[in-house]
């Protein structure tokens, strides 16, 4: 059985300091076996600027069981399945301890991003190009960072205003950002053919 | 005169008579009753001389009862209530007062000379009071009571009698100013005792050493007890980020103090840390027997009500806890018939049935680097391991 009045705590606790730490864990539905965490990239790395989201689900041993967490973002990184988004962290598997918290587990994550480790990769490919090729890795990260972990976190406001110094109309823009459901790139790629 | 004395038949229920007896049929007339009392009680001891001696005391009315020291009628006895001899005379009984009280000082000083102011005792009462004041008091005494009372010539009439005859040590505190606060102040006829520093209250009686001791060290226990509580309800588990004296049930509020470290959890969340089934790739005796904050093995968890403050302490409540297990047969060893995994690093009490303590006799071996080491339960595998199959 899930200790839900633990999990309500960690989500107070969470929201009280989100402003600092910029971690923020939501509760998907009613039920609080299924959150969502997110966390900001970290400063001075490929993933810079982005916001990552991340799809955690409780065990119900929790806390005595590690919960689960899987990138719902796609991210170019080592220690991060490009394709399915699982995560090789040791205190997410065999080094869990239930003084460990939900916050404490997605800032590890964020201290993942700007320290990975090639040596023990969840991604073969990712960690043989960070390897051998890092001047490639660092581009394919920021453009991963761009492309994916970065509309979803702009306003509409921001998205129009780009699109218009592009030199496009401010009402058929927003008529198809509108049709496309936000995807900035989707929205540029439809105005370009048009 | 016949008609004075009680009816002898009439005594014993069957007077014939009746009302045309020659002899007294009323009960409450005081000599027949105490002359009835005499007849029975003569009748029942055979003792006839005693019969003039109880006689003239009776009539002399002076309650024997109370100077032996019981009478059960207490105030409403219809004799006289004087302690100790009859004064016969203010100086004879001052004289004698004072001389047994150079030879036995607690009697003299726990008794007083006169409790009543009957208007027969009267005027010898006030003589044994002048007496006593005019009595050179011991030097003892003589601070001890001017210190108890900061008004020693206030006027109420027995109380005063009481408090100059009766050893201060003897004398109980005043109650009120015990609980906190006197109505009376400073007209109070009790000693108040001194403050508590510990308990803030009037309750150190001035003169009893032992007992103001006994008190200081208990009520200094009580308060070191107190704030560990206090600092206890503030602790919060780790683990259910709960504080754990405000768990719901009695049985969760308690502490699992881990040996090695100093981290505080619930006793039912490091329980179930420690017994959780292993995720894959965990290892039980890295993981599940370390503390979940510093990973810090420790082999045994120790329940306690409160938390510690200090080593001292943590080493108090472990001591506490073995020496409580020590005392509970162990079901392993079950008597002697079974067999405890634990061996000699049992917590529990390895006895046999006739109350004998299992002797434990340690085999050292010396190995091959030249150290002893005590040998376990020795199998047959231990020697086919070392065998060399050439």
């Amino acid at each position: 059985m899930i200790d839900f009045g633990r999990v309500q705590k960690e989500l107070q606790e969470c929201s009280k300091d989100s402003q600092a730490s910029g971690i923020k864990v939501s509760p998907k539905a009613d039920n609080l076996a299924r959150l969502v965490g997110t966390i900001p990239g970290p400063i001075g790395t490929p993933y810079e600027g982005g916001t990552f989201q991340i799809d955690i689900t409780l065990p119900d041993a929790y806390p005595f069981q590690p919960p689960k967490m899987q990138f719902a973002t796609k991210v170019w990184h080592p220690n991060i399945s490009s394709q399915s988004g699982a995560i090789c962290l040791d205190i997410l598997k065999d080094q869990w301890s239930p003084a460990l918290t939900l916050k404490t587990a997605l800032l590890s994550i964020q201290a993942l991003l700007s320290a990975p480790e090639p040596d023990d990769p969840q991604d073969a490919v990712v960690a043989q190009q960070y390897l051998k090729d890092y001047q490639t890795f660092v581009g394919t990260a920021r453009y991963w960072t761009e492309t994916f972990a970065k509309t979803s976190a702009l306003g509409v406001e921001e998205k129009v205003q780009r699109l218009v110094e592009m030199g496009f109309l401010e009402s058929l823009v927003r008529s198809t950002l509108d049709a496309v459901g936000g995807d900035e790139n989707l929205a540029l790629e439809k105005l370009c053919s048009a | 005169m016949s008609k004075r004395v009680l009816c002898k038949f009439f005594a014993h229920g069957a007077c014939l008579k009746g009302e045309h007896c020659e002899y007294s049929h009323d009960w409450t007339a005081p000599q027949n009753n105490v002359h009835f009392c005499l007849c029975r009680l003569l009748q029942l001891t055979r003792i006839n001389s005693l019969y003039s001696i109880l006689t003239h005391l009776i009539f002399a009315q002076v309650c024997t009862f109370y100077q032996k020291g019981t009478c059960t009628y207490g105030n409403r006895c219809r004799y006289e209530h004087v302690k100790a001899s009859r004064p016969w005379s203010g100086a004879s009984s001052s004289s004698s007062s004072s001389s047994r009280t150079s030879s036995q000082p607690p009697i003299s000083g726990c008794v007083p000379q006169v409790l009543t102011s009957r208007s027969g005792v009267h005027c010898s009462s006030t003589s044994v009071e002048v007496s006593s004041r005019s009595r050179p008091l011991g030097p003892r005494n003589q601070p001890a009571w001017n210190r108890g009372f900061e008004q020693p010539d206030y006027v109420d009439g027995t109380d005063v009698i009481e408090s100059r005859t009766v050893r201060p040590a003897d004398q109980s505190i005043c109650s009120f100013a015990a609980a906190g606060d006197c109505p009376r102040g400073e007209a109070c006829p009790h000693i108040h005792g001194d403050l508590c520093p510990t308990c803030g209250k009037h309750c150190l009686h001035p003169f009893r050493p032992e007992e103001r001791e006994e008190h200081m060290k208990t009520c200094e226990k009580k308060q070191k007890q107190l704030e560990a509580l206090k600092l206890s309800q503030e602790i919060e588990c780790s683990v259910c980020l709960d504080r754990v004296l405000s768990k719901p049930t009695a049985a969760e509020r308690k502490f699992g103090i881990l040996s090695e470290c100093d981290h505080a959890f619930c006793i039912t969340c490091i329980r179930n840390w420690r017994s959780s089934s292993p995720t894959t790739g965990m290892d039980v005796n890295s993981s599940l027997r370390a503390c979940p904050i510093c990973r810090k093995l420790s082999y045994f968890v120790i329940p306690s009500v409160i938390w510690y403050t200090s080593k001292e302490e943590k080493q108090e409540i472990i001591d506490n806890y073995k020496a409580k297990l020590k005392s509970i047969d162990c079901k392993h060893f079950n008597f002697g018939d079974g067999n405890c995994p634990f061996g000699t690093s049992c917590f529990y009490k390895h006895a046999y049935r006739d109350g004998r303590l299992e002797e434990v006799v340690l085999r050292h071996l010396g190995a091959e680097d030249g150290e002893t080491v005590i040998a376990k339960d020795i199998r047959l595998s231990d020697f086919l391991g070392d065998l060399r199959i050439s």
